[in-house]
């Protein structure tokens, strides 16, 4: 194949690592306050990366492995890679006047998002441990910078470095886990891990010396991705970086990442370690139930709305988790791509959903003002009925209720789940999905029910730019138009999976 | 597509009034959004007339049906249809739609346009629960009833109305998320089909019912109510506005036992046979222990809530006799339930309008200020404990004698609610409206107000015409309800 | 004739319409006129329709398909025969008088139009429920007369014994309608249908079968049918222990108290039984029930009229006691002589109300005898009128009551049921105690010195009161004179069952009564009124102090009224608190709905100790996590 075809799969990250540069450059020489140059190049850029994954996907069937195997462009890659280059524009806009207003708005954070976006992409279309591992390491350094991006902020720095320490082990371990398997298996390549495993699995007795290696790594694998998707017990640092991290960069945290985590989880867990499938299944199980149950019962207690909806990710990623653990029953893998497409759906619809709770935290602050609290909500629907409507519409689809885009992310992730006869984990699920329900609903409850506080009983309607206020209640608005026809977006996500090589 | 017309007109009004309300303030854009509501209201009525005029008796099977495909990944319809059983309570529905957009006329003066329009969607929502074939969107509609109630209650609701509402929605969500897992659950079982109807032929063992049968019983439970979960109901009926008491009671109340009959009977009809005795006791015990816990209520809309709940005691008391007598009388039960318990809460808010206050106590001698209202209270009140000719009487008749068919001790239980339903009923009409004036508030009474008098006039009419006049009611059902009974007492295992 | 058996029923209904609704566009004179004119045409249509069935054209047919239930299909109709033909003609006819009667008596009320609307409203009610054909229509004129007394006890809704009273008298009547429902439930369950023909004529199929109610207890299907049925009787025609309503609808004005608590709706129980005839005929245990209620009601509530000094709750009690004859009667199968006695009744107890009305009004609304006395004088009308009844209910030849009474205990004496004996010897002793008790009143009202202020002397009550005294006086004395034919006679033919006794003319009959008992007991009872009250007037006081508690017992109607309010009202309420505030508040929603809520509360709490925010425990929890992972997989794996 010529070099053009060679080059081709990878063109958006090239195209990205390329334009990111350049941004940076140009960023040097930009004086104006408001960083317009920057923030339109980066709107630019994306876009353009956007035409040229449109572009790879028309050219890509079943997937184009080039670099030796180390990348892989296919469906649920390109899928990815779309949803976390939107999420990243998003959040450029709605970071802006934010970060205006606390003059953070400095030419890194629009190059780190960048970046971390190009690690999140390498992430997704990686095909081989060393791949994920180099994808992982970009994203996570360019997030630890940015959370520490409030530099004289003593919550911030603090919250960047539990991130950096406990990334730092996470990796460590995640690392180990590779080098067991590796061991194991003698390959890096998913593929070529696969098949080993399957060969492995059938010789039978002589392989039980390997067998350890294998499953040991693999725990310690599960554990890394874990970590970033943020499952309990490895949830810890979600909670105080969310909390400390400026409420931009909560935002990114928040969406991007956790796209790149699934990807990883699905590379790895799926693309390299089906076989192992019944061992991890179990593992990933009791992540789920724990995520759940102290997510949603935890969120409960919390007076901060930025750790409320922490923990209410950690319980979200814990439903994400039922879908992946319902993939193979027993062997047989034909519920698979109904389980693995619906955990899809699940953490699209998800991103969607942080980007438009945590967007509206951001809408509502102001210059000397943080929206951070319950207390904060208090009436805003007397204040703003328009915004409070789109809040409601984030929060019951964050509660799961039709006719919102979470209700069919639930259902789908259900259905799996029960198809795969895990009856009790569902209802475990459902029940603690009541819980959270409540919490949600409280949000409802006071913007709607309240009194607004008296510091802000005066404040007039809240104002925010044109652009911010547009995309907001589009995002919102996407939301319960996906409640109503979600089939496009399910009907990609079954694409997607079904473009892995293994299925 | 007629049940389509019925479902988006309400709604699309609702957006409608939103808009309108959002763009324009004052209070003429007030008025216009009350007319807005009140022809959406209207127009929604007449599309549903069609329904009743143009149904088939014959045909026992689903009617005016509309199916198209509208999430293929999983299979789920837009499946509409109605039949005997559900045809009548799309036209409850709407009609009383109408009278609660002219209840609220000039009682509501804040945020009108959210209140209308929170009515009209939710109208729009339960026509859509009444008419779905299709078990998700069964389940889309039944859960998104809860939004505009939970709103209703909680922006319009009492002093308490938080409390209430959070209540009301945690309460019902609960239920509703247990069926969810019924209907995946079946969803496998039947190789992927959301369709009520193939459930309906679908074979399950015992066993699996049972399972099934618990995971509808609570979602269903919870909305009828049916003791002991039916605490939600008078917190919810108590700090409800008017209006939203009266769809509350009207009609949210009959999404559970309309569940029973859609789901329970027809797909688990083993599990419903072996745990009828079960359903039977509570029933019973809902219209006794009720019954008493209404005597004693100190506040006119708790009593009114209590009595609601007496009354869904028989209806479910109906569905699990498992003979036409029963069945029937249950879905007229319902339906006149719709009618008498609307009008006992507009009643109330009737006064609740002039006085500010629900407690029977800071009442007395209504009468002499207002002797129309009396009068036509006096009628919804025998109604409440089902005198004959009134549409009170043909269902609990009904369901007696169905009970009685079963067994003597049914009838009996049953029965005692000719004494308490008096009791109760007629001893807060004495207590409130009798007597000499008690005291100058009540001296200060106005007698009703035109759009007071058409609402109840509209009621009573109602009230009258089913009661003298039943039988256009139960035509329509015989043909659904026989097909019902047939599918209960074919074994599926 | 089709025609003029609509007219009966709904001619009223129309006048009640009229006044009711248009009450005042038409003004008080229109309503009058509007419901007499009704009331008038339905009355001469009962008569034609009377004449015609004499004539043996009975019909029976339905008016339109009220319901269909599966498939059984509910009709209303009707059925006229002698039996109804009777009571349309009685219903009608007092029901005329007392419209007539009221135009002078509710003179001054301002509820004016709305009184006509309620009684023209009774009087449909209650021909709907003589002229039904089937149970259900029964059940409609059931309630619907028992709504109507309810609105009429309390028209005066001001007064809060009245509204008491109408609630009162509302529930227990529910309790009767209670067990008459079971026993339509029953019938229905068993039988199939609601008609009376369709029942009637399976009757005899099904007069050996039994159900099991209780376990291995089988009982005959038709005497718990019966039974059911009777309880429904007791409510409505005041049967004891179900007779504590009819003294205080006594808080109803006064033509009420004539057409509704004396003459027409309290003997609907009686009608019923009458009817369901063919069915009492085959359970003896019911009859022995009906026969000895019967006998209890007569005797002991005839007691406590003696007690009594409201003119108006003498005859209220004095109508329980008649209406306890009646019911002996229909326990000993003497259905005719019931109904005979129903009629005369109807006649002299409606005369008896009115008459006491004219008093009331008279004395300006004074309703106690011992404030009376000497009236004679001044209302001789009123006097001689009330006189005429007062012998009549005494049973004293050759007057309505006699004749009637006298077939009763002769019907009762010759009964076999069990309990017939105390029957027998409970309306035989009452025979006394009536005659007592009516002249009683005779005398304290009408003789003697005039205890009322003689400043401003009464004076005789206008025409409108006095024309249907004397047109009521009229078939007080005359109406017995048909005890051939109804009785005796085959008056009812087939419409009710029939035991034969022996029968030798009126003549014979009235000389038969003269010797025999009942005659006799009778004068004695006037006698001794005579003497306690006109004589002797100190005597009732020592006699009442000699007897001390038992008097008190029969004046306190033997506390029936206050052990129902402590046990059933006071009990019904302490148990639905309790349920309330124990079951619903403390149980369900304390423990388990906010108990659930405050639980997770709680484990919240202590879920957040563990984010201590320490990177350490942070690490520390990630190890544990791979650990637990490792050694679960290690255990998974030496497991293999």
């Amino acid at each position: 194949m010529t070099p053009g075809d060679y080059f081709l799969p990878a063109l958006p990250e090239i195209i990205l690592l390329a334009g990111t540069c350049a941004i940076m450059i140009v960023d040097l020489y930009v004086k104006s306050e408001r960083r317009a140059a920057s923030f339109l190049l980066a709107q630019i850029l994306l876009a353009v990366c956007a035409c040229a994954t449109l572009f790879v996907q028309l050219g890509t069937g079943k997937g184009l492995y080039i670099f030796n195997g180390l990348f892989v462009a296919d469906s649920m890659a390109n899928l990815l890679k779309l949803t976390a280059y939107l999420a990243t524009s998003v959040a450029l806009v709605y970071s802006r006047q934010y970060l205006l207003d606390r003059g953070l708005l400095r030419g890194e954070f629009v190059t780190l998002l960048l970046f971390s976006l190009l690690g999140m992409m390498v992430m997704m279309s990686a095909n081989s441990f060393l791949s994920v591992y180099l994808g992982l390491e970009l994203m996570s350094l360019c997030l630890y910078a940015l959370v520490a991006l409030a530099r004289d902020s003593a919550s911030a720095t603090e919250a960047a470095m539990k991130y950096f320490i406990l990334g730092a082990l996470s990796s460590g371990l995640l690392l180990y886990g590779m080098s067991m398997i590796y061991g194991a298996t003698g390959s890096l390549d998913f593929r070529e891990v696969s098949l080993q495993i399957k060969t492995l699995l059938s010789a039978g007795p002589d392989a039980i010396p390997m067998r350890p290696f294998l499953v040991f790594g693999l725990v310690f694998v599960v554990a890394g991705v874990a970590f970033k998707v943020g499952a309990a017990p490895f949830h810890m640092w979600i909670p105080d970086v969310y909390q400390g991290a400026p409420t931009p960069v909560t935002l990114i945290i928040g969406a991007g990442p956790k796209l790149a985590a699934f990807a990883m989880a699905i590379r790895l867990l799926v693309g390299g370690l089906q076989d192992l499938a019944q061992d991890w299944q179990q593992m990933v199980a009791v992540l789920a139930l724990l995520s759940m149950a102290i997510g949603n019962i935890t969120a409960i207690a919390q007076s901060n709305l930025k750790r409320m909806l922490a923990y209410s990710t950690i319980a979200h990623m814990g439903f994400m988790l039922l879908g992946l653990l319902s993939g193979v029953i027993g062997g047989n893998k034909l519920n698979a791509a109904d389980a693995y497409s619906a955990a899809l759906f699940y953490i699209i619809v998800y991103t969607l959903m942080t980007l438009g709770s945590f967007g509206m935290l951001l809408f509502l602050s102001r210059a000397g003002f943080d929206c951070e609290t319950l207390d904060d909500m208090r009436g805003l629907s007397k204040r703003s009925p328009w915004y409070a409507f789109l809040m409601m519409v984030i929060m019951f689809s964050l509660a799961g209720l039709p006719p919102t885009a979470g209700f069919y992310a639930k259902l789908a992730v259900l259905s799996a789940a029960v198809s795969a006869g895990q009856l009790w984990l569902a209802v475990a699920a459902v029940v603690l999905s009541l819980v959270g329900a409540f919490y949600y609903l409280r949000i409802v409850k006071l913007m709607y029910f309240d009194e607004p506080r008296d510091s802000l009983a005066g404040s007039a309607a809240v104002e925010g730019p044109r652009e911010m206020r547009a995309l907001l209640s589009a995002n919102a608005l996407v939301l319960l138009f996906l409640g109503l026809l979600p089939q496009t977006l399910m009907g990609w996500c079954l694409d997607a999976v079904q473009s892995l090589r293994i299925l | 597509m007629l049940l389509s017309l019925s479902i988006w007109i309400p709604i699309a009004t609702g957006v409608l009034i939103l808009v309108a309300g959002g763009t324009s303030g004052g209070d003429r854009s007030a008025h216009l959004q009350r007319s807005l509501a009140l022809g959406g209201a209207i127009f929604g009525f007449l599309v549903t007339l069609p329904l009743f005029t143009g149904f088939d008796l014959q045909n026992p099977g689903m009617q005016f049906v509309q199916n198209l495909p509208w999430i293929t990944r999983f299979r789920i319809n837009y499946h509409l249809g109605v039949d005997g059983i559900s045809v009548l309570f799309v036209l409850l529905n709407s009609f009383i739609t109408v009278l609660v957009v002219i209840a609220g006329w000039s009682t509501v003066e804040n945020k009108v346009a959210q209140y209308y329009a929170s009515f009209l969607i939710l109208s729009g929502l339960l026509n859509g629960v009444f008419a779905a074939l299709d078990a998700v969107l069964f389940y889309v509609f039944f859960e998104s009833t809860l939004i505009p109630m939970f709103i209703i209650i909680g922006i319009w609701g009492g002093p308490n109305r938080v409390y209430a509402a959070v209540k009301f929605f945690l309460y019902t969500l609960f239920g509703s998320l247990l069926m969810l897992i019924a209907l995946l659950y079946l969803f496998g079982k039947s190789g992927g089909s959301f369709e009520i109807l193939d459930w309906h032929k679908l074979p399950l063992s015992l066993g699996a019912q049972i399972w099934l049968f618990f995971g509808f019983l609570f979602a269903f439970a919870v909305k009828v109510p049916m003791w002991p979960v039916h605490t939600w109901l008078p917190d919810a009926h108590t700090e409800a506005p008017t209006g939203g008491s009266v769809v509350l009671a009207a009609i949210l109340l009959k999404l559970g036992a309309y569940g029973f009959v859609r789901f329970s009977l027809p797909i688990l009809p083993d599990a419903s046979r072996a745990l009828a005795p079960m359903m039977i006791t509570l029933s019973l015990i809902a219209v006794v222990y009720i019954g008493l816990v209404a005597l004693v209520q100190a506040d006119m809309k708790r009593l009114i809530a209590y009595s609601s709940i007496s009354h869904m005691g028989f209806v479910t008391l109906g569905f699990f006799v498992f003979n036409s007598y029963g069945v029937e009388g249950a879905l007229v039960q319902m339906i006149s339930h719709g009618f008498v318990s609307a009008a006992m809460f507009l009643c109330v808010g009737v006064m609740y309008d002039r006085m500010h206050t629900r407690m029977i106590s800071d009442y007395g001698g209504v009468v002499n200020t207002m002797p129309k209202f009396a009068a036509l209270m006096m009628l919804f009140a025998m109604a409440n404990c089902g005198l004959p000719a009134t549409s009170g009487f043909v269902g609990e008749f009904m369901v007696l004698m169905g009970a009685m068919k079963a067994n003597f001790w049914l009838a009996f239980f049953a029965g005692t609610t000719l004494v308490f339903g008096a009791a109760y009923t007629l001893w807060m009409y004495k207590r409130v409206m009798f007597g000499p004036v008690a005291n100058d508030h009540v001296a200060a009474l106005t007698d009703l107000n035109g759009k007071e008098a058409v609402v109840l006039f509209a009621l009573a009419a109602a009230v009258l015409l089913m009661g003298i006049y039943p039988l256009p009611f139960t035509e329509v059902m015989h043909g659904s309800v026989a097909e019902l009974l047939r599918h209960v007492a074919m074994p599926k295992i | 004739m089709k025609a003029l058996y609509l007219i009966v029923p709904f001619a009223p209904l129309v006048g009640a319409i009229i006044a009711g609704l248009f009450g005042r566009a038409v003004g008080r004179a229109g309503a009058h006129r509007a419901t007499i004119l009704a009331v008038l045409a339905s009355f001469v249509c009962s008569v034609i329709v009377f004449a015609d069935v004499l004539n043996g054209n009975t019909f029976n047919g339905s008016l339109y398909t009220w319901i269909t239930m599966g498939d059984t299909r509910i009709e209303l109709g009707f059925l006229v025969d002698r039996l109804s033909a009777l009571m349309m003609v009685v219903v009608t006819f007092v029901s005329l008088m007392v419209h007539i009667y009221t135009i002078g008596y509710m003179a001054e009320d301002p509820g004016y139009q709305r009184f006509f609307a309620y009684i023209s409203l009774f009087t449909f009610s209650m021909l709907m429920l003589v002229m039904a054909n089937n149970f259900l229509q029964l059940f409609f004129g059931w309630e619907a007369v028992g709504l109507v007394s309810y609105l009429l006890i309390g028209f005066w809704y001001t007064r809060p014994s009245a509204i008491y009273a109408n609630l009162k008298a509302f529930l227990v009547n529910r309790v009767g309608d209670f067990g008459f429902i079971l026993g339509i439930g029953l019938v229905l369950a068993y039988f199939g249908s609601l008609d009376y023909d369709v029942v009637f004529s399976q009757a005899i199929s099904f007069s050996e079968r039994t159900i099991e109610i209780i376990p291995n207890h089988p009982w005959l299907l038709l005497s718990v049918v019966c039974i059911c049925l009777f309880i429904g009787a007791m409510g409505k025609s005041a049967q004891f222990p179900l007779h504590v309503w009819l003294p205080d609808s006594m808080e109803g004005p006064t033509p009420i108290s004539a057409l509704i608590h004396a003459a027409t709706m309290v003997t609907a129980g009686i009608f019923m039984v009458a009817r369901m005839s063919p069915l009492y005929e085959l359970s003896e245990t019911a009859r022995s029930v009906v026969l000895v209620t019967g006998g209890i009601t007569a005797l002991f509530m005839g007691l406590v009229a003696l007690t009594q000094f409201d003119i108006k709750r003498v005859v209220a009690y004095s109508t329980l006691s008649q209406l306890g004859y009646m019911t002996a009667a229909l326990g000993a199968s003497a259905y005719s002589a019931a109904m005979f006695h129903l009629m005369t009744h109807a006649f002299f107890k409606a005369l008896l109300f009115l008459a006491a009305g004219s008093v009331i009004i008279a004395l300006h609304h004074e309703q106690d005898m011992r404030r009376m006395g000497g009236l004679k004088r001044y209302m001789p009308i009123t006097y001689w009128t009330l006189l005429i009844g007062a012998i009549a209910s005494a049973g004293i030849p050759p007057l309505a009551g006699f004749y009637s009474k006298d077939a009763i205990i002769d019907a009762v004496h010759h009964a076999e049921a069990p309990g017939a004996m105390f029957a027998y010897l409970c309306v035989l002793s009452c025979v006394f105690v009536t005659a007592a008790y009516t002249f009683r009143l005779v005398f304290m009202a009408f003789h003697g010195e005039p205890r009322f202020d003689t400043g401003h002397p009464p004076h005789e009550s206008p025409a409108v009161v006095t024309v249907p005294l004397v047109l009521l006086a009229i078939p007080s004395v005359a109406a017995g004179w048909l005890v051939g034919s109804v009785v005796f006679g085959d008056y009812f033919q087939d419409s009710v069952l029939e035991a034969e006794r022996d029968y030798h003319g009126l003549l014979a009959f009235t000389l038969h009564g003269l010797v025999s008992l009942p005659f006799w007991l009778a004068v004695a009872g006037t006698v001794t009124a005579w003497y306690l009250y006109m004589k002797n007037t100190g005597l009732p006081k020592k006699i009442a102090m000699a007897l001390g508690p038992l008097y008190a017992i029969v004046e306190r109607k033997y506390g029936f009224d206050e052990f129902y309010d402590r046990v059933f009202a006071k009990g019904a309420l302490l148990v639905g608190r309790g349920f309330w505030k124990g079951g619903d508040q403390t149980l369900i929603d304390g423990l388990i709905v906010n108990g659930s809520a405050r639980v997770t509360y709680w484990f919240a709490g202590v879920v957040r100790l563990i984010q201590t925010g320490l990177v350490n425990t942070y690490a520390f929890f990630m190890l544990f996590g791979i650990l637990a992972g490792v050694s679960w997989m290690m255990w998974h794996l030496l497991g293999s």
